[in-house]
């Protein structure tokens, strides 16, 4: 049975009541502390010595923990083991934990913060991509992936273009600043209230830093209020120091970081530094690509690596590029360790094909769009990625077909250049830009999943997997896959927290597979469910069983029969009734795990993923080269979701991840003082899209009759690959620039395509155009 | 009535706390009140300095035909002891509950039906402000909808889906439970609001008086020469969010009507400094409508709500939006104390950083806007890396008067966010002043921007991009205030 479509997403009324949960509601009894982080001021510098005492002496203030009062490890990273949960004798960064506070308001804990008097020997920080490279301050050898014959192809290409391209961090701003609740339990246990999309390494690395064993630890996670890779990993931290709090104090301990905490202390969206050489031919099919991409890891490793390793399997994206050498290194400085942020490193490798794809154009004098065109993966030898992948079920052209048509491309080309030569100061650009995502965790062994599926006595269902709701829908979808499975209405079935008490060693809910991967484990428990139940229901039905043939039950509509014979039936309240009588066990587990992957990082060759998503979208923008504010008139996307399970929530992650896109390439700057101190850390400054930035007139479909076969319900991965598409403003806004200097120069472009941008670069492109022609 | 007791309607009831028996300040935001309540954690603190709207309530005053108003507000910068005689409504109180069944608000079934939240913790705010467009008797389309909701951010779906909802719902608007309930809070927020005797709330920590008339606000003024006058708060609030910390003594003028009027004399317009900015807003749009674009991106709706003219004004911030405009108008600020008043321009108010010249007694208690020479040219233009919600980088307000044949005879040119204070470039206006209003003229002029400012580079952008821009500007008061079109690519 296929889900039913579009139901609204599960927890939809509790949203707009006001009744949906999220760790900061948990209400604290009169004894229940709150928890605080007092953390470094200075991005390095040696601690010399410090005084709590008078911090302690606080009315009001129950404990506060330096490292030495850690039971277990002082480790927030047990793999790569350079994440100190408290800071011993250096601190590496502006926002790294020193000490952590328990007190009985937050009045009283801020009170306690300022009253901690710490002696620092300053040192010279690392503070930029540069500095760390100048210095050679990797984090790990670089890595590379290359394939044909790159500098002999380079030499030889019809014509070649060098150039750069810097692309910036970005804040997650999730709505719900990190958060944790944890409370002590008898016998030496703990259970955690986490916002966090990895319950199961939140659990360990709280079972780390207490030294005890995972059975000891409980994490719940009911919902986050937004993730976006935020959660993956640094939400473990904050779960960390509250259950140090709560095992110190004996009490339970709410630690919901302030905003401007959240903003200061936590990691971004890796920036990258990048530069590229492209050779092409005169029509712009791309002959060699070369491209050197270096990123900002910041103090430590959290997920640098396979970040890292995201960004170079999207360094092609849609194109297929005979000859190519992509190498990628990891730096260390001397901020926040950055982290996972929807896109995982693949848009930072795009941002940089998609800039030479764009001078190229220039230089040939084409539209970009065409050039994009030609180089799409096609069949045959085009099909095969760098690393040796083949680029199946290729999208890309029903998608350029349909979307050609939607946004009326031409025509309207036609329309902005007529536009441009009337008005000085006022451009417009457009922009086509395509998306081609790898869908799978690249650490193959997480691409698994369990669950857990309980049938009640009265027919009613309850559904516990590993995947975690940020949002995104999964809930949803599983409920929609659940009661597709068993042939019951989705009120039939509740969804529980997810709790590693239930489903235990989960992977974190990230590269877009949460729906894949736990969708599938869900079905898999069901099926054992059904295959139970089939003997008693083939005897309440009173079906002889013929020799050899297996008589196939349907479950659909709440009833339970043969196919063939739906007149027949019993329902499935009774059939689990009497199920329960016959002594069937009614729970059941499932498990799930991606077939055929595996990549040999040595030889940077393999089959990193288990399919490709595909989006394409085109956006217009109107830009004033005054003040470099841009708007954007029209955005039109086609998008590739497979069989959607639930179009509306696929939809919703097309366009909530365009926008969120949308802020990363023009308003989101992270800006730094000369010492390392993050100005715009709260909303004031740091400025996301906002509701008047969405476009004028905003078309999104999804693609039909693309059926993603070897996925639940031939459904796609969808979290992700809508975030690039924004990369179609952002080549809009480059457009626009261009326009400034009649499209003859390639103007200097980066990411965000901020203000200060836009207007320094159509400066000098008029100063440029103006100039009297030299002939 | 005892003095130090706060009284408001909320779910329904007449809330009394006595702040000599409660654990609250004065001070106490309404979103931190709410949270500490049962069941109550339906508003949300997404940032604390009301840039998000996660915390969005609404709050119904009686207006002065007693009916009830109703505005949507961040609760984060609301201080509870200024919701006295009001109604709160929060997202707890949408539905309508019976004994057997929960009715949603239409606001609330439109965000399901339009799949308009996704993660729900921006959700709350979004189902407030919906409310309060609702509740509003603007006519709602896709562009209004987007500008009542600008104070509200949602990282997860786009802003599409929620943007269809509040259209879909607002136009089918039907009587709903609150329009039912009307008859009966009118007569509990009257019954409150008998009493018209200045409330004094005090803690051991926290002094906070509410006057309702504009002589006890003097008298409270000299009274307390150290306490901290308010009026929205909403700037007030934002330190005492960050810093955990009340003040010892705060003054409270948002209940004083006498100051929220708008009068004409023979000369020009007086307006109440205690008028909130979107009535304000609403008043320059319709008088000085080349000065609307920079009160129509002031901050957002729910600040606009409750924010005043004269906390604004005050404030003396050079990136404050106000102070331009009256500036550029040539308004005079009426300062008051007990016994005295004085007049003083707007540019002589504003001292310095963050300082304006009203003496510890002295409250600022009207504006007086000049009816402006005929063929006065307005421009205003606040840059700001987003458009609403958006504090500005830099501004610039200009008043211009040609002459007949086209020269510049009168010009004022007031940039925001260049110095330490709202500044005028008069080396700019010095070289403009006698020359034609050209591209010429302005692109000469331009060069002078430079002996005006030497801005600061911060948070916002660099002192190199607020440079360009200052000049840049002029540029674009040219094209707006004259019917030609410059195209600098015909130049080439």
């Amino acid at each position: 049975m296929k889900p039913d479509n579009n139901i609204p997403h599960e927890s939809a009324r509790a949203h707009c009541t006001g009744k949906a949960q999220y760790v900061a509601d948990y209400l604290c009894g009169p004894g229940d502390l709150v928890g605080r982080v007092f953390y470094s001021p200075h991005p390095h510098a040696r601690i010399l010595n410090y005084d709590l005492s008078e911090a302690l002496s606080i009315a009001g203030v129950a404990d506060i923990l330096e490292h030495s009062r850690i039971p277990g490890a002082n480790q927030l990273n047990p793999l790569a083991g350079d994440e100190p949960c408290l800071a011993v004798d250096t601190v590496q960064c502006i926002g790294q934990a020193m000490f952590l506070i328990a007190a009985q308001s937050p009045e009283a804990a801020y009170a306690a913060a300022r009253a901690i008097k710490v002696e620092y020997e300053r040192f010279e920080p690392i503070l930029t991509i540069d500095e760390a490279m100048a210095k050679g301050n990797r984090l790990a050898p670089a890595r590379q992936i290359s394939s044909g014959k790159p500098e002999e192809a380079m030499l030889t290409a019809t014509h070649r273009i060098k150039g750069n391209l810097f692309t910036g961090g970005q804040e997650h701003w999730y709505l719900e600043t990190q958060s944790a609740v944890c409370v002590p339990g008898e016998q030496d246990s703990m259970t955690i209230y986490a916002s966090s999309q990895n319950p199961t390494e939140t659990q360990l690395v709280v079972a780390g830093v207490l030294g005890w064993e995972a059975h000891q630890v409980v994490c719940q996670v009911k919902r986050m209020g937004g993730g976006f890779g935020g959660k993956e990993t640094q939400a473990n931290h904050v779960a960390a120091w509250a259950a140090l709090l709560a095992n110190a104090t004996a009490k339970p301990v709410k630690l919901v970081l302030f905003r401007d905490d959240d903003q200061r202390l936590t990691g971004k969206r890796h920036p990258f530094q990048s530069t590229y050489e492209i050779g092409f031919d005169n029509q712009g099919m791309i002959q060699a690509y070369i491209a050197d991409m270096n990123g900002d890891a910041g103090m430590a490793t959290d997920l640098s690596m396979a970040i890292l390793e995201r960004a170079l399997f999207h360094a092609d994206n849609a194109y297929f590029i005979p000859n190519i050498r992509l190498t990628a290194t990891m730096w260390k400085t001397n901020k926040p360790s950055n982290t996972a942020f929807r896109g995982f490193g693949g848009p930072q490798g795009m941002a940089v094909i998609e800039n030479a794809i764009d001078a190229v154009a220039r230089f040939l004098g084409k539209d970009a769009a065409e050039i994009r065109y030609r180089n799409f993966y096609g069949g045959g030898q085009r099909q095969f990625t760098p690393y040796g992948q083949a680029v199946h079920n290729n999208r890309l052209y029903p998608l350029w077909d349909k979307l050609q048509a939607m946004s009326n491309y031409t025509t309207r080309r036609t329309e902005i250049n007529a536009f441009n030569s009337a008005n000085a100061f006022i451009k417009r650009g457009m922009a086509l830009c395509p998306v081609k995502f790898g869908i799978s965790f690249t650490t193959a062994f997480l691409n698994q999943a369990g669950a857990l599926v309980h049938l009640y006595k009265d027919g009613s269902v309850m559904v516990n997997h590993g995947g975690t709701e940020m949002g995104q829908g999964l809930h949803t979808k599983i409920r929609q896959i659940a009661a597709a499975a068993l042939g019951l209405p989705t009120h039939k079935v509740r969804l529980s927290d997810t709790d590693t008490s239930r489903v235990p060693n989960t992977s974190p809910t990230a590269a877009s597979s949460g729906t894949d991967l736990n969708g599938m484990a869900v079905k898999n428990a069901i099926d054992t469910l059904k295959a139970r139940l089939t003997p008693l229901a083939l005897s309440m039905l009173e079906v002889k069983e013929d020799a050899g043939v297996e008589p196939s039950l349907v479950f659909q509509d709440g009833h339970v029969f043969v196919a063939g014979l739906p007149d027949r039936y019993v329902t499935f309240s009774e059939l689990v009734k009497q199920a329960h009588r016959a002594q069937l066990s009614l729970s059941a587990t499932g498990f799930y795990c991606t077939p055929g992957l595996g990549f040999d990082k040595e030889e940077g060759r393999g089959n990193p993923f288990h399919y490709y998503a595909f989006g394409m979208a085109v956006a217009e923008v109107e830009t004033d080269m005054l003040t470099g504010r841009s708007r954007l008139l029209r955005v039109d996307i086609v998008h590739d979701a497979g069989d959607s399970i639930n179009p509306a929530i696929d939809k919703g992650q097309v366009i909530g991840g365009f926008v969120q896109g949308l802020g990363w390439c023009t308003s989101e700057t992270l800006r730094y003082s000369s010492e390392g101190q993050l100005l715009n850390c709260s909303p004031d400054t740091y400025k996301i899209p906002g509701i008047g930035d969405i476009p004028d007139d905003f078309r999104v479909q999804l693609l039909s009759g693309a059926p993603n076969e070897s996925v639940i319900h031939n459904s796609k991965a969808v979290g992700e690959p809508p975030f690039m598409l924004a990369f179609a403003a952002w080549l809009a806004i480059k457009d626009a620039i261009s326009a400034v200097g009649r499209h003859r120069h390639e103007p200097a472009f980066g990411l965000p395509a901020n203000c200060e941008l836009v207007v320094r670069e159509a400066d000098k492109l008029r100063e440029l155009t103006n100039k009297p022609a030299i002939s | 009535m005892n003095s130090n007791q706060l009284t408001f309607v909320h779910d329904n009831e007449t809330v009394v706390i006595d702040f000599a028996r409660s654990a609250f300040q004065p001070s106490t935001t309404v979103l931190n009140y709410l949270r500490s309540l049962p069941n109550h954690s339906g508003t949300k603190e997404g940032c604390a300095e009301g840039d998000c709207g996660a915390c969005t309530v609404v709050l119904a005053d009686l207006n002065q035909y007693n009916q009830l108003v109703y505005r949507a507000v961040d609760s984060c910068l609301l201080f509870l002891a200024s919701i006295h005689g009001k109604q709160l409504i929060t997202v707890e109180n949408l539905a309508e509950k019976s004994q057997a069944t929960t009715d949603l608000h239409p606001v609330q079934q439109a965000i399901i039906d339009h799949h308009a939240s996704q993660c729900g913790f921006c959700t709350p705010g979004v189902a407030m402000s919906l409310f309060g467009l609702y509740k509003s008797e603007n006519t709602v389309d896709s562009n209004t909808a987007k500008h009542s909701l600008s104070g509200n951010l949602c990282r997860c779906t786009g802003y599409l889906p929620i943007t269809e909802a509040a259209v879909q719902c607002c136009q089918h608007r039907q009587e709903d439970h609150f329009s039912k309930e009307e008859p009966r809070v009118i007569a509990m927020l009257q019954s409150i609001r008998k009493e018209k005797k200045t409330r004094i709330f005090s803690t051991e920590q926290q002094l906070y008086a509410l006057p309702f008339s504009l002589d006890e606000a003097l008298e409270l003024r000299k009274k307390y020469p150290d306490a901290r006058l308010v009026n929205g708060a909403t700037d007030t609030a934002i330190k005492q969010n960050k810093t955990y910390t009340y003040l010892p003594q705060i003054i409270d003028i948002s209940a004083v009507d006498e100051l929220r009027f708008v009068s004409r004399n023979a000369d020009g317009w007086l307006v109440g400094s205690g008028l909130c900015i979107e009535d304000f807003s609403l008043f320059m749009g319709a008088h000085f409508p080349g000065l609307g674009p920079m009160l129509r991106v002031f901050a957002s709706k729910q600040i606009r709500h409750v924010a005043s003219i004269g906390g604004n004004v005050c404030t003396a911030s050079p990136i404050g939006d106000l102070i331009p405009i009256f500036i550029a108008l040539g308004a005079r600020f009426k300062i008051s104390t007990v016994m005295t008043e004085r007049w003083m321009t707007a540019t002589d108010f504003i001292t310095g950083y963050r300082s304006n010249a009203l003496t510890a007694k002295e409250l600022l208690t009207e504006i007086f806007i000049p009816d402006p020479q005929p063929g006065t040219l307005f421009f205003t233009e606040k840059v700001s890396e987003r458009r609403e919600l958006d504090i500005a980088t830099l501004s610039l307000t200009a008043s211009i008067k040609l002459s007949s044949e086209g020269y510049v005879t009168d010009i004022m040119l007031v940039y925001g966010g260049m110095a330490a204070r709202v500044k005028r470039a008069l080396n700019t206006e010095r070289f403009l002043l006698g020359n034609r209003w050209n591209a010429d003229a302005v692109a000469q002029a331009s060069a002078c921007i430079d002996q005006d400012f030497s801005p600061i580079s911060d948070a916002r952008a660099s002192a190199a991009y607020r440079l360009q821009v200052a000049r840049n500007l002029l540029f674009k008061c040219l094209t707006q205030t004259t019917s030609n079109t410059i195209n600098l690519s015909d130049e080439a």
